[in-house]
C-alpha cells in the first residue's frame, strides 16, 4: 500500500504549480470566505460519564477476551493462568458492577443522602425503590470485586514465577 | 428507611489501599518473571499488563482517598474541582488497560510461533553440530550403504532371468542385461557399441509402435504379450513390460523394460488346448465307432452269408465281394477311431522298447534300402523294462517311421531311444530330413482325418491312432518342426519301477533293472 502511495504522491506534487500552491489556496479561501462556521462540537457533562461507562465496557470486553484465550488455548491447566483467569473474571464482574453503580449515582428520585459529608451519613431510600437502592447499596460496595480480581492476578503471577524458578 | 454510608466509605478506602498494594506487588513479581527470560514475549505482555494496571489503581484509589478526605474535612468545593481530572484520567488508565489486556491472543501466537521457530533453529543446530562432529563418518556410512544398494540392484540385474533393458526415447539400447543379451543372441560389444535398436528385436513394427503409444499415453505398459526375434532371426513370445524414467537423475526420455520369455509357457499352453481338442473329438469319434460297428458287422456277417449261397466267379458274387472289401474298410476305419478313442482293448505286458524298435525296423528296413533312404539308430541300454500292448506300440512306431520316410525323397532317418532317468520315462524319437510340416499345420496333425497327402493315399488316421494308443499307455507324443530342415516325433514311456521278469525269445527267463 505505502509503495502504491508514494509514487502517486510524487506525480501529483510534479503536477501541481507549486510546493506552496495547496496552501496559499487554502489560506485565502479561510480568510476571503470565512463566515460563523461552528466547527468545534459542543462536549456536556453527561459526555464525560459516558466515556467512563463505555470504558469501562471496553475493559470488561478485553477482560472477557482474555479470559476466551485462556481457555481456548487450554492455559487454564496450568494452576498459574487458571489464577489469572479469576483474576480476570473478578475484575470483568467489578466493571460489570462499576456500570451499574456509575448508572444509578445522582439518582435523587431514588434515594436522598443525608449528612453526606459525616460518618454519620446514610442513604436514605425514597419510597417504592427499595430494590433497586439496596442493588446500588451493594454496587457501592465495588472492592469486593476488584480486590479479589488483583490479589488472585497476584497469587498467579506469583505460581508462575515460581514454576519458571524451579523449571530453570 | 436508611441505611449508613460507613461500610462503602470504609471499603473504599481499605480496598483503594489494597489495590495500590496489589499491583505493585504484581509490578513486582511481573518484573521478576520477565528477569528470567527478558526475550519471553508473555512475560513482556503481563509485565505491561501490571503497569497499566497499577496506573489505573493509582490514579483511581487516590481519586477516592482524596475524595473522602476532602468532603471528610468539608472541602467539597475542592473536590469538585479536582474530581473531573480524577474521573478522566481514570478513563484513560481503563482504556489502557482494555488495550493492552486486548492483545493476549495475539501475542499468544507469537509467542508460539517464537518458540516453534526456536526449537527448529535449535534442532537445526544440534544436526549442524552432529553433522559437524560426524560429517566423515556419515559420509563413509552414506558411502557403503550406497555400495551395498548398487550390488544389491546390479545383482538382481544380472541375475533376473528375465530381460531387463534400458532404452532410449529413439529405440537405442543402452543398457542390457545378461540374460537379455542371451535371449536376443547378442553379445556385450553389441550393447557397448550403441548402435542396437530395440525395436529391431520386434518381430512386427506394429508392436513397438503400440508400445512407444501406451508409454507416451499412460507412462507405463504392463504385461503386454509381443513376438520378438532373436539375432538370427528367430522368434519367440514374450511379456513385456516398462515404464517412462522421469525420475531426477536418470536419463531423460528414456524408457526401462521388463521382457520374460513365455515361449515354454505357451507351448504347454498350446499342448494343453491341443489335448482337450483331442480329449473332446475322441469322445465324438468313440461314440460314432461304437454306433456303426455293430452295423458294419451285421452287413459284413450277412455279406458273408451271401457270398457262400452264390456260385463261384458269378456276377453276384463278384458284387457281394466288393461290399465285403469296403465293409472290411470301413471296419478298419472304425477301430482306429476305436484306438484314437482308446476304447479298444489293450493288452499290456513287460517289454523292452529297444526289442520293439528293432522290430519295426526289421520290417521297414527293406523298403527303405529300396528307396535308398538310410536308418540310423542310437539305442540306450539302460532303458528299463516297460508295460506296452506290444502290437499297439508296433503300430505307433510304424506309423511315425513311415510317415518320415515319406516327408522326405533321400537321407536318413534317425531313431533314438534315451532314458530320461529323472522323469522315469523312456524317449523314443524319430527325426527325418524331410520338408518340415508348417506351422499352420502343427495344431491339427493329430486330429483324425486331417493329412495332407493326396486323396487315396493317407486316411489321416495313422497320426490320431498313434496318440490315442501313447496316450493309453499314460505316455505324450510331441512333435517340432522346422520348415525345410525336418520333422521330430517324440514319444515318452512311463518305464516300470520294479524288478521285473522279461520272457526271452528262446524261452529262458531274464532280468532287468529298473532306472530307479
Amino acid at each position: 500500500m505505502k509503495e502504491r502511495a508514494i509514487p502517486i504522491m510524487k506525480h501529483f506534487w510534479r503536477r501541481a504549480p507549486g510546493p506552496l500552491a495547496v496552501p496559499i489556496i487554502s489560506l485565502g479561501y479561510l480568510l476571503g470566505f470565512a463566515q460563523a462556521a461552528m466547527a468545534t462540537q459542543g462536549h456536556g457533562s453527561p459526555e464525560g460519564l459516558y466515556a467512563h461507562q463505555i470504558a469501562h465496557i471496553l475493559f470488561a470486553f478485553s477482560l472477557g477476551v482474555l479470559i476466551y484465550w485462556l481457555r481456548e488455548h487450554s492455559l487454564i491447566e496450568n494452576s498459574g493462568w487458571r489464577f489469572v483467569q479469576y483474576g480476570a473474571f473478578f475484575l470483568l464482574l467489578w466493571n460489570l458492577d462499576a456500570v451499574l453503580a456509575h448508572h444509578l449515582d445522582d439518582r435523587s428520585d431514588l434515594f436522598q443522602l443525608i449528612d453526606g459529608g459525616s460518618w454519620n451519613a446514610r442513604v436514605h431510600f425514597v419510597d417504592n425503590s427499595t430494590k433497586v437502592v439496596l442493588l446500588y447499596y451493594f454496587a457501592k460496595l465495588d472492592h469486593l470485586f476488584c480486590v479479589p480480581g488483583i490479589v488472585f492476578l497476584y497469587a498467579g503471577l506469583r505460581r508462575l514465577l515460581q514454576q519458571v524458578q524451579q523449571s530453570s | 428507611m436508611s441505611f449508613p454510608v460507613y461500610p462503602i466509605w470504609i471499603s473504599d478506602l481499605a480496598g483503594s489501599a489494597l489495590m495500590i498494594l496489589f499491583s505493585f506487588l504484581c509490578v513486582r513479581l511481573a518484573g521478576k518473571l520477565r528477569d528470567q527470560d527478558r526475550t519471553n514475549v508473555v512475560w513482556l505482555y503481563l509485565l505491561s499488563v501490571c503497569y497499566v494496571l497499577a496506573a489505573f489503581a493509582v490514579s483511581r484509589s487516590v481519586g477516592h482517598i482524596v475524595k473522602r478526605i476532602l468532603i471528610t474535612l468539608d472541602y467539597e468545593n475542592a473536590w469538585t474541582l479536582v474530581r473531573p481530572y480524577s474521573g478522566a484520567i481514570n478513563t484513560v488508565t481503563f482504556i489502557f488497560v482494555a488495550s493492552v489486556t486486548l492483545f493476549f491472543g495475539r501475542v499468544w501466537k507469537i509467542y508460539q510461533q517464537i518458540l516453534q521457530d526456536k526449537q527448529a533453529i535449535q534442532e537445526t543446530h544440534q544436526q549442524l553440530i552432529f553433522m559437524n562432529r560426524n560429517l566423515e563418518n556419515l559420509v563413509a556410512e552414506r558411502t557403503r550403504e550406497l555400495a551395498l544398494s548398487e550390488r544389491k540392484y546390479r545383482r538382481i540385474f544380472e541375475v533376473s532371468r528375465d530381460m531387463l533393458a534400458v532404452v532410449r526415447d529413439d529405440g537405442t539400447l543402452m543398457t542390457l542385461n545378461p540374460s537379455g543379451i542371451e535371449m536376443l543372441g547378442l553379445s556385450s560389444d553389441d550393447i557397448s557399441s550403441g548402435r542396437r535398436l530395440f525395436q529391431d528385436f520386434f518381430e512386427t513394427t506394429d508392436d513397438w509402435n503400440f508400445l512407444k503409444q501406451t508409454l507416451e499415453q499412460m507412462g507405463y505398459v504392463a504385461d503386454t504379450e509381443i513376438s520378438m526375434k532373436r539375432a538370427d532371426n528367430s522368434c519367440f513370445s514374450g511379456l513385456i513390460s516398462g515404464g517412462v524414467q522421469d525420475q531426477p537423475g536418470e536419463n531423460p526420455g528414456s524408457h526401462h523394460f521388463l521382457v520374460k520369455d513365455i515361449s515354454y509357457r505357451k507351448a504347454m499352453e498350446q499342448q494343453i488346448l491341443q489335448a482337450d481338442k483331442l480329449a473332446s473329438i475322441g469322445q465324438l469319434a468313440a461314440g460314432i465307432a461304437h454306433e456303426i460297428n455293430n452295423p458294419l458287422g451285421i452287413i459284413l456277417g450277412y455279406t458273408q452269408l451271401l457270398i457262400r449261397s452264390e456260385k463261384e466267379n458269378s456276377q453276384n458274387s463278384e458284387d457281394l465281394r466288393i461290399i465285403e472289401k469296403h465293409t472290411r474298410s470301413c471296419k478298419t476305419i472304425v477301430e482306429n477311431l476305436l484306438s484314437f478313442s482308446r476304447r479298444s482293448q489293450t493288452k499290456k505286458a513287460v517289454s523292452r522298447i529297444n526289442d520293439v524298435m528293432d522290430e519295426v525296423i526289421s520290417v521297414v528296413r527293406h523298403h527303405f534300402e529300396l528307396e535308398k533312404i538310410g536308418i540310423e539308430k542310437e539305442f540306450d541300454p539302460r532303458i528299463p523294462v516297460i508295460a506296452v500292448d506290444e502290437a499297439k506300440m508296433k503300430q505307433v512306431f510304424m506309423n511315425l517311421i513311415m510317415n518320415a520316410r515319406q516327408a522326405m525323397k533321400c537321407g536318413t532317418v534317425r531313431i533314438e531311444t534315451r532314458y530320461d532317468e529323472p522323469g522315469h520315462k523312456a524317449v523314443v524319437r524319430v527325426r527325418d530330413e524331410g520338408t518340415g510340416i508348417e506351422p499352420r499345420h502343427m495344431t491339427r496333425i493329430f486330429d483324425p482325418f486331417f493329412t495332407t497327402k493326396p486323396t487315396g493315399e493317407g486316411t489321416g488316421l495313422g497320426l490320431s491312432v498313434s496318440y490315442g494308443i501313447v496316450k493309453d499307455h499314460g505316455g505324450e507324443i510331441l512333435v517340432e518342426s522346422e520348415v525345410g530342415k525336418g520333422a521330430t516325433f517324440t514319444v515318452t514311456l512311463p518305464v516300470l519301477e520294479q524288478t521285473i521278469s522279461v520272457p526271452a525269445e528262446d524261452g529262458a527267463q531274464r532280468k532287468s533293472q529298473s532306472g530307479s
